[in-house]
């Protein structure tokens, strides 16, 4: 993601005119133009950089046009993210990374923006089975950012998965997979090179068709000039595939030199590959010239340098978690090399490819989780991998063994350089680095006192109204969704609980303080909470009973399900007397005229009984004061014994 | 942002100031009753009802009043403690107090407060301290809700005794009205050689 600072000092072109327009005539619209090295086309999906948001927007790019006074405008049409709109999903489950467009009418729809904000490209498709839309294959869906196939209508604030002629004016086509979207993505035609890189990875009996098909389409996208900024983004993804397919590949290559090997291991040994190998594409890129041996050699000499280079590497999490996305590709791109020196010019092209390759990961760690996620994942299948062993794999590594000596006997040898501690500690960084930038800030360690800060996606939903309270508690509550919660600090606000739930339970909900009345404790306050999901009610509810969540003071939080009584009127009320001969009387009185209030005279029969209730009152109150009192000794006593305050 | 969360919130301190908490209201009045009940002691700016979402029992309803100001608010308070104040219906008076922060439902958030929140091991020593404060949280709440019942109790139990006393008041006014109106009180008047006073 391209960083805000950043934006100023980028390269801006216009590209083809569209038509002039206007009332004076003076408005320039584009199809397209060309910013950041980024060429954008109408009917682009785009993030736009939003202040004070953690996650950019995204939306399409439906007018492009430059006012007379040279201010760059694009008309943008929203995507929503489901979160944005997670009151309106109710029980349906968004994919992760679903987006609904915006249709229909109103706030929210689209937005007339200045240009800069936008950030990048994003590669959206829709996997809408209408009939309009051209059907997107299967690498396509795998490699987007983002799918969608539903709307939302902004003025009716529903979800649906049919799609309207025309939303914002645009006619639909335009809005789904256009033609444009599916050349770059179509498969390229296998040339010699391609074919060798298959012919590697059936060797290597892991790295199925798609996977191996993907860094080719990286290298269409990158060769060809004009669309080497073919999204950052996209990219990402397929970088990111490609590094979990591969590294259950390379667990097992190693198998086949030792077995008693972990794959924590085999993680610290690709990251000091990787490091040196960095450095050796970027010679490799400047010299163009391929001699693959030599630098067969080069690595596993680096491969093989001290241990400190592992941990100062390591430290480093964020950066070592984007390189380890990288290493699967050098290392096919190693092994292609270790075969293929015929090849020589169109491989030494490569590494000028990955070194871009490389550093698109880097620049986009920062807002991309998934990506550490990923790579963690793949721990596991390393382990799997490992376990199996293939001949095909064995052959490939003793055909290699008698092409570059040198390089397994330098991996065997630093292998046992490595020592246990060591990699662990690598791995500690390593499996600590993606909790940490999931969450934001947060790490639910049991003991580590967390400050209850605002969550990510609060105020996300802000364009719309809510329905009302009631009508949300009615509901939840006949779900199973409402939790009430006690013990809180009676002035809290509602937003601050939605917080605490957001810190204590990672789980987004709408809450609400019970307001304090004449009978309300002054120790506990209440509220309730409408969970998303009955599920996610029952665990938080568990889990509140079973261990402790603390609340500052020392308070800590009390939950259950709770049982409503239904707002409304209450059919009975003590304390107003009719005569019921009179009452008929009565009430066409009350109809007539809405004030009958008046302060009761001392000589009546009424100012009598209203004495008997005020002296009801008085011994009420005293009562309450009385037990609240009672009740405010009895915790201060607890809270006496508790060790941290 | 900081500023302004704090000018926020002490704008929302000052209408607290100026609102008022009543409640024993029956739950025929709405706002336009209330409104116009309290319209005669300064101008109301807005009601609104504080739902009772907890009781299964009905209780008394309860709303916020906002006034134009302060000195309004006490005014009405003090007309209100001063002379029991009937409002739709008689004769359990309305009770008035200032409002509280915590009775507002859209109140903003208390600037520079700082809320801290932890999972508790189980190890902790705090640990059973926190399982005893969440039995006594639980209980507590109990004993407010028993009391709550006791109250409603003890104010059916006045309602009937004094629906009864009325009913016998209003039986012996209806009887005086019918022997007056039957002259039946005539007659005795003239039969024990009394004098009806009324008609001179």
């Amino acid at each position: 993601m391209v960083q805000a600072n950043e934006i100023e000092s980028i390269g801006f072109k216009w590209g083809k005119k569209r038509g002039i327009g206007g009332k004076k005539k003076d408005v320039q619209f584009y199809e397209s133009f060309t910013y950041d090295d980024v060429e954008y086309a109408l009917y682009d999906s785009v993030y736009i950089y939003a202040d004070g948001e953690t996650e950019p927007y995204i939306g399409k790019l439906i007018k492009i046009w430059e006012n007379s006074d040279k201010t760059k405008k694009v008309k943008i049409l929203w995507f929503f993210r489901p979160c944005e709109i997670s009151n309106f999903l109710e029980a349906d489950k968004a994919v992760e990374n679903e987006l609904f467009l915006a249709s229909g009418e109103g706030v929210g729809l689209a937005n007339v923006n200045p240009l800069e904000p936008i950030a990048g490209k994003c590669n959206v498709v829709c996997i809408s089975k209408d009939s309009r839309n051209p059907q997107p294959s299967y690498e396509e869906i795998e490699m987007a950012d983002f799918i969608f196939y539903r709307t939302f209508d902004v003025g009716h604030r529903v979800i649906t998965d049919k799609i309207d002629d025309k939303i914002a004016g645009i006619d639909v086509r335009f809005l789904l997979n256009s033609v444009s979207i599916q050349k770059p993505s179509a498969v390229p035609k296998p040339d010699s090179n391609d074919k060798e890189i298959i012919g590697n990875a059936v060797v290597a009996g892991v790295v199925d068709k798609n996977v191996s098909g993907k860094p080719l389409k990286l290298d269409d996208s990158s060769t060809d000039a004009s669309t080497k900024e073919n999204s950052v983004s996209r990219e990402n993804k397929a970088a990111i595939m490609t590094s979990v397919k591969q590294k259950s590949g390379l667990g097992k290559k190693p198998d086949s030199y030792t077995n008693s090997r972990s794959d924590n291991e085999e993680i610290a040994h690709l990251k000091t590959a990787l490091v040196k190998q960095k450095s050796s594409l970027g010679e490799k890129h400047a010299s163009k010239s391929g001699v693959e041996l030599a630098e067969m050699a080069k690595i596993t000499k680096w491969e093989s340098m001290s241990n400190d280079k592992i941990t100062s590497r390591s430290k480093d999490n964020v950066s070592s978690e984007s390189k380890a996305s990288s290493i699967p590709a050098i290392e096919i791109h190693a092994e292609k090399k270790g075969k293929a020196t015929k090849d020589s010019v169109r491989s030494s092209d490569r590494p000028s490819k990955l070194a871009n390759f490389d550093d698109s990961v880097k620049a986009s760690v920062n807002g991309r989780n998934t990506l550490q996620k990923l790579n963690l994942d793949s721990g596991g299948s390393d382990a799997k991998a490992l376990d199996r062993t293939t001949t095909a794999s064995d052959d490939k590594s003793k055909r290699k063994l008698t092409k570059n000596p040198s390089w397994t006997e330098n991996i065997s040898l630093k292998k046992t350089k490595l020592d246990e501690k060591l990699t662990k500690h690598a791995i500690g960084q390593l499996l600590e680095a993606s909790p940490r930038e999931a969450s934001n800030s947060v790490s639910k360690t049991t003991d580590q006192k967390v400050e209850v800060t605002r969550r990510p996606e609060a105020d996300k939903s802000k364009w719309f109204k809510m329905p009302p309270w009631e009508e949300r508690m009615q509901n939840a509550h006949a779900e199973g969704r409402l939790v009430l919660l006690q013990n809180l600090d009676p002035s809290y606000t509602s937003a601050e609980v939605e917080d605490i739930v957001w810190h204590a339970f990672k789980e987004n909900c709408t809450a609400k303080m019970i307001q304090r009345t004449a009978f309300s404790s002054p120790h506990s306050g209440q509220a309730f909470v409408i969970f998303k999901t009955s599920e996610a009610a029952e665990i938080a509810v568990e889990k509140l009973d079973e261990s402790c969540l603390m609340l500052s003071n020392g308070r800590p939080l009390v939950g259950s399900i709770a049982t409503l009584s239904f707002p409304g009127k209450p059919s009975t009320f003590f304390g107003h007397i009719y005569i019921d001969k009179l009452r008929l009387q009565m009430q066409r009185e009350m109809k007539e005229a809405v004030s009958t209030s008046h302060c009761s005279q001392p000589n009546t029969i009424e100012y009598d009984m209203a004495m008997d209730w005020c002296l009801l009152q008085e011994r009420t109150d005293l009562e309450w004061k009385h037990l609240y009192k009672q009740q405010g000794q009895e915790l201060r006593k607890l809270k006496a014994n508790l060790k941290s305050k | 942002m900081e500023s302004t969360a704090e000018a926020k919130y002490a704008a929302f301190e000052e209408k607290v100031e100026r609102t008022i908490f009543v409640d024993n209201l029956s739950p025929q009045v709405t706002e336009p009753v209330l409104k116009k009940a309290l319209d005669q002691f300064g101008t109301v700016v807005s009601v609104s009802f504080i739902p009772n979402y907890l009781e299964t029992l009905s209780i008394p309803s309860c709303a916020l009043v906002e006034m134009e100001n302060s000195e309004k608010a006490k005014k009405v308070i003090s007309s209100i403690t001063q002379f029991p104040f009937m409002m739709a219906g008689m004769p359990r008076p309305v009770r008035a107090r200032l409002a509280e922060a915590e009775m507002f439902d859209d109140r903003p958030v208390k600037p520079g407060r700082k809320i801290h929140c932890h999972w508790l091991d189980p190890s902790d020593p705090d640990f059973e301290v926190a399982k005893k404060l969440k039995l006594v949280t639980r209980k507590h709440a109990t004993e407010a809700s028993f009391l709550l019942k006791q109250q409603l109790d003890r104010e059916e139990k006045l309602h009937k005794q004094q629906a009864e006393t009325l009913k016998a008041n209003f039986k012996k006014y209806e009887m005086i009205v019918g022997v007056l109106g039957d002259k039946t009180a005539q007659n005795l008047a003239g039969h024990y050689g009394m004098r009806v006073s009324d008609d001179s």
